[in-house]
């Protein structure tokens, strides 16, 4: 009598209402909770035995908001292009500025307010980058790769100048583009990069050679034209020594500066733009285009790389929570052999708690380290790059183990979760392969000697 | 001009609720602003963005995670907000419009607002009479479902929703009561930056008690269930079949 029968009223007066085709939550879900578990009085939030989990992944009031305003977003927007724009392998420009100043305003998250920004924290950008990922793994990469890589990086390596001067366009989202340092022949072994940048004392700047590969947003067009992303930080050898690495600030439009190829045919990540960059003598400013120490920029890739591992690992939960959605939803709603839903047989069961409870286990690892990360800091290495080599792993097992429950239907592109799929290999690949976490992380576990772990 | 905006905390649209022990399970579930609600909001700050309001104040009824829900009515740009405290269940059982509308009441008169804005009905008990009764109490001219809004000399012009088509209805003066239904706008998102600043924006909280009301539900209600499973359907062999069906079974042709 009540609230069900309440609600079907609704729903159809909203369905022959004139105009607006659906109701529309808004920003309705933002503050919104759930509110406690069984068994309390359900008013009462703080006797609730969840509450400790949720404070983890939304550790404030600011964290809650951000994702159900995110929630809304992602569903009424991100969601109904994911399948188009994967389909088209293109990248939805128009979508990604709306992440800027004319919508969203997240672009530049963990930004200075003073520059432009939100100045919020890693467990923002944890929360941001879950909830793109639930729907649009490829449309998140490209955000990951613009402001993390970049906004992020800028705003931590840069001096005051350069974040006046570069980072009110990136943030607001006129401008769109990423980081460059794998090349064609040099990706987990960075350092073996060969792009170079000799010194000009007389021009006062450095002159730029190389070839840069697997750029995100490196091109912004989708018909191969050879234009560039509008800003990027580029890294090149300056010096003798293998760690002698400088990162500069390269502009669409620079000479010398062009887009090789839009990598195409791609396994996954399909609407998200990929790029071969080339630099050919293009000449970079000393006093202004150069970010942190000449020589110095192992330390910026260092510091940048941890959040960058994150973001990686919380796309990775994205993945797995809307994988774990689709399987559920649809076990619940098949009928076989007799059965009026797949819960009934114990293979299904395990497909689906074992996916639940290592989900569940991966973004317990990602929030507590978010929620430890001091983003003007670097040393939490080991875990950053654990999360990543735990969740992308995950997020690949949970969505195969989607398709396998759907069967057919999931291997088929309008069920979604062949996308997830697709998508979260590429984790195990960007952004640090799963073996370069293997190398790093025992590099640190070994230091530690017969120091027990507490 | 001083608006006041009626928020209400409500199961989430997009909820499947289930009744338990005799009452809506609220546990576990998620609570959003009205849907309506929020279509008021949105209205009151354009009105003020269009500078007929000198100040927006969000008003709510409920527990105290309703400061969540003020929150969002904050980031979408309401200027301050009141929140009535009170641990009843707002769907009905414990707190029913006439109480609500009297709570309504004693705010209005102590902010001196000029126009209420109210969503057309909460979408938990749909009653859709806390606007009608709140414009009674106060003596005020009231439209309700309106769907389009435009001020016009000390008054307004209000379209409103009506079976046939839309009528529109001329407030000569304020203050009034409106009542929003759904093509009056459409809600916008409240932004990152608008959910900080939200968080500097105050919240007054004044417990539902202390307000010289009486509280107490004047309707009992005796059963809330959930609606019968439907029927499975079943397929006619012809459409004669179907015309012999419609008139001798379910009566609806003659």
């Amino acid at each position: 009598m009540l609230s069900a029968s309440a609600r079907v009223f609704v729903r159809r007066a909203v369905g022959t209402s004139h105009g607006h085709g659906s109701l529309r939550s808004s920003s309705s879900r933002l503050f919104s909770t759930a509110s406690s578990s069984a068994g309390f009085d359900s008013y009462d939030d703080d006797s609730v035995t969840l509450t400790s989990l949720n404070s983890m992944f939304n550790p404030t009031e600011e964290h809650k908001a951000l994702r159900s305003m995110l929630q809304t977003f992602v569903e009424r927007e991100v969601e109904p292009q994911a399948l188009e724009f994967n389909k088209k392998e293109i990248f939805n420009v128009d979508l990604f500025r709306k992440l800027g100043d004319s919508g969203m305003g997240i672009l530049g998250l963990t930004v200075d307010p003073e520059y432009g920004g939100a100045g919020m924290d890693a467990a923002a950008v944890c929360v941001v980058h879950e909830e793109l990922s639930y729907s649009d793994p490829a449309f998140c990469l490209s955000y990951l790769a613009h402001s993390l890589l970049l906004v992020n990086n800028l705003s931590t390596n840069g001096s005051h100048e350069q974040k006046q001067q570069f980072l009110p366009d990136i943030c607001s989202g006129a401008k769109i583009g990423g980081m460059c340092m794998s090349e064609p022949n040099a990706g987990t072994d960075v350092l073996g990069m060969k792009s170079n940048a000799k010194y000009d004392a007389e021009k006062k700047g450095f002159i730029l050679n190389g070839t840069k590969m697997w750029i995100t947003n490196g091109t912004l067009t989708n018909d191969n034209d050879g234009s560039t992303g509008d800003c990027f930080l580029v890294y090149a050898r300056t010096g003798e020594k293998k760690s002698d690495v400088t990162q500069f600030v390269v502009e669409k439009g620079m000479e010398g500066f062009s887009c090789g190829q839009k990598i195409n045919d791609k396994l996954g990540m399909r609407a998200s733009n990929t790029a071969e960059l080339v630099f050919d003598n293009v000449f970079i400013p000393a006093d202004t285009h150069v970010v942190g120490e000449v020589n110095g920029a192992t330390l910026c890739m260092m510091r940048n790389l941890e959040i960058e591992r994150l973001g990686l690992a919380a796309m990775a939960l994205g993945i797995a929570r809307r994988s774990l959605d689709e399987m559920k939803g649809y076990a619940g709603e098949r009928s076989a052999f007799g059965a009026s839903n797949l819960y009934q047989f114990g293979q299904v069961q395990k497909h689906i708690a074992e996916s639940y409870a290592e989900y569940m286990a991966g973004r317990c690892y990602v929030y507590g380290v978010a929620n430890s990360l001091d983003l003007s800091t670097y040393g939490n290495g080991l875990d950053a790059d654990g999360t990543k080599l735990y969740c992308a792993q995950m997020s690949k097992n949970v969505a195969d183990r989607a398709i396998q429950v759907m069967g057919g239907y999931g291997y088929v592109g309008e069920y979604v979760v062949e996308r997830l799929w697709r998508d979260a290999k590429l984790l195990e690949i960007g952004g640090g392969t799963n073996e370069s976490h293997h190398k790093n992380m025992c590099r640190d576990l070994r230091r530690m000697g017969r120091t027990p772990l507490d | 001009m001083r608006i006041l905006v009626g928020v209400k905390r409500v199961v989430d649209y997009a909820v499947k609720v289930r009744v338990q022990n005799n009452t809506v399970d609220l546990s576990n579930v998620k609570m959003s602003l009205n849907p309506f609600c929020e279509i008021a909001v949105e209205e009151a700050v354009r009105l003020k963005e269009k500078k007929a309001a000198d100040e927006v104040v969000a008003v709510s009824v409920g527990p105290k995670q309703c400061t969540e829900t003020l929150r969002t009515a904050l980031a979408m740009g309401c200027d301050r907000a009141i929140h009535i405290q009170t641990d009843r269940r707002t769907d009905y059982v414990d707190l029913q419009p006439f109480a609500v509308a009297h709570l309504f009441q004693k705010v209005v008169e102590q902010e001196e607002a000029d126009l209420v804005l109210l969503g057309k009905q909460g979408i938990d008990s749909d009653c859709g009479q806390t606007g009608p009764m709140l414009a009674g109490l106060l003596g005020w001219p009231q439209v309700t479902f309106a769907a389009k809004m435009d001020l016009e000399g000390d008054g307004m012009m209000v379209e409103r929703e009506t079976d046939a088509g839309t009528e529109t209805i001329k407030i000569p003066s304020l203050p009034a009561v409106v009542t929003c239904d759904l093509r009056l706008n459409e809600p916008r998102y409240a932004t990152l930056p608008n959910i900080m600043k939200a968080k500097k924006k105050k919240v007054d909280t004044i417990a539902a008690d202390d307000l010289g009301v009486d509280l107490e539900p004047h309707n009992p209600v005796l059963d809330i269930f959930e609606p019968p499973p439907r029927k499975e359907g079943i397929t006619v062999e012809s459409v004669d079949d179907l015309l012999d069906k419609l008139r001798n079974e379910a009566k609806v042709l003659k």
